[in-house]
């Protein structure tokens, strides 16, 4: 093969799989937790923030209030894959969640500017809640 | 007395200068054999009355289990290897973005019942075998199938040593699991660095396999390499290796091994741990066996170089991944 046409069909497939994955994910299936803003209560003095586990997390990114105790629902729905692995590391937690369930983790009371990330065991997928 | 100088391949350290003097040495027919690992030839004095040729083949035998060739001419791999890589570069890029692709896809993340049987952790093996956890354990099957297939070792029985190793382990795991309950939990930290280490071995292994160390002759560590080269030998080796992929990072398997956790038993959890190892065994197999028959073919060099390219792209995306996973870096990704 010429060495220019291979050259340049490499850099076309790298920057492919660069946007493969640095690119969104396709909508999660099933657990009805795509739309950001949405996955954010208040109830009972809590702050309680969703989050959908399978084949990654969902929403990816939330945004939340600082300054009042908060809760986080992990839903899971025969979830196998890494998004079951879950870590936080801010909070230390870490745990393989049950494969269909409801994992409510408190995270005690979020900071302004100080955002939560919790990413599966083998950081592949992950997730962002911002405090405002 | 004559002197014959002949070309060696496989030399990369100074040790391998020592190994092949020693060995010619014991020769009988050899007064002296000395070895220059700059010009990759060795000088050989000979009372023996047999050709250049032939000598070059008698000498080859018994140096040839080590991985090191004789011959009169230079052989002409080396000068056919920069052409090739263009050619592989291509293949094992677009080998890589299929995968991707089928992560990003969705198609993997279909609906599997609740309940773990030992049927439904068969199935999640099947799956787990394609999907990202292939990155790690995949990504290190196929480098050190290659690599081992590279260098010539009786690699039938390697792998067949490793996958026995792989699925015993998994059962007998399952039902230690299985037994202990929940008095034990598999360390996330642990599996994590695992994870980085498997990465990095996949890394070295696939620029190694691309040729890079080879060729431009990067002064690495000579220990590592009589590392590789002394461990291929053992055959407690694969059993080990086979029994260490339990540990490393995989989603599906950490699953796996929860379910196996709360099964309650030593022995339905040793059933779900095989029967997921057994669904992941097809594609492992694949890949070893599949490697091999490349590796024995016409199209040797392509295939090894091809399989660097995708072995260096898991590796790096296991090893990004596995620093996310420790919170040493952000995410870079979301596949």
């Amino acid at each position: 093969m010429n060495k220019a046409a291979s050259i340049i069909i490499a850099l076309g497939l790298v920057l492919g799989i660069g946007i493969l994955l640095v690119g969104n994910s396709r909508n999660n299936a099933g657990l009805g937790l795509d739309q950001a803003g949405q996955n954010v209560e208040v109830r009972d003095g809590f702050q309680y923030i969703t989050i959908g586990a399978k084949g990654g997390y969902y929403p990816k990114v939330s945004t939340a209030k600082a300054g009042i105790p908060t809760k986080l629902i992990i839903k899971t729905n025969g979830t196998y894959d890494c998004s079951a692995a879950l870590v936080i590391r801010s909070i230390g937690f870490q745990k393989v969640l049950s494969q269909t369930g409801e994992e409510v983790i408190d995270v005690g009371t979020p900071v302004a500017g100080t955002p939560l990330r919790g990413t599966c065991s083998m950081g592949m997928y992950n997730f962002l809640i911002n405090f405002d | 007395m004559k002197t014959y100088t002949f070309h060696v391949s496989g030399t990369h350290c100074p040790s391998c200068k020592i190994f092949i003097e020693d060995t010619l040495n014991s020769e009988d027919s050899i007064q002296s054999a000395r070895v220059d690992l700059k010009q990759e030839t060795v000088e050989v004095e000979t009372s023996s009355e047999e050709s250049a040729e032939k000598l070059a083949q008698v000498l080859t035998e018994s140096i040839h289990s080590h991985g090191y060739t004789l011959s009169v001419e230079k052989v002409a791999i080396e000068k056919g290897g920069s052409d090739v890589i263009w050619k592989a570069l291509p293949i094992g890029l677009l080998l890589l973005a299929l995968f991707f692709s089928l992560q990003k896809s969705g198609i993997l993340n279909l609906g599997i019942g609740s309940e773990t049987t030992p049927a439904t952790s068969f199935i999640i093996g099947l799956i787990a075998s394609v999907s990202s956890c292939l990155a790690i354990v995949g990504g290190l099957v196929l480098s050190l199938s290659a690599k081992v297939s590279e260098d010539k070792v009786s690699d039938t029985k390697t792998f067949l040593l490793f996958h026995t190793g792989r699925v015993l382990s998994f059962a007998l795991l399952g039902g230690v699991l299985g037994a202990l309950g929940g008095a034990i939990g598999i360390n996330f930290t642990l599996t994590a660095i695992l994870g980085l280490v498997a990465s990095l071995v996949m890394l070295l292994l696939g620029l190694n396999l691309v040729g890079v160390f080879a060729k431009n002759k990067i002064a690495l560590p000579s220990g590592i390499f009589r590392f590789f080269r002394k461990v291929e030998h053992r055959t407690l080796t694969p059993l080990i290796l086979g029994f260490a992929t339990f540990f490393l990072p995989c989603g599906f398997t950490q699953s796996m091994q929860v379910s196996a956790l709360g099964s309650g038993s030593f022995v339905s959890g040793m059933l779900i741990m095989f029967a997921f190892a057994l669904g992941t065994l097809p594609m492992l197999l694949l890949l070893s066996f599949g490697s091999a028959s490349f590796a024995h073919g016409r199209h040797a060099p392509l295939f090894f170089k091809s399989a660097g390219v995708v072995v260096i792209g898991l590796g790096l995306f296991a090893l990004l991944g596995g620093l996310a996973g420790l919170g040493i870096i952000n995410p870079l990704f979301n596949i």
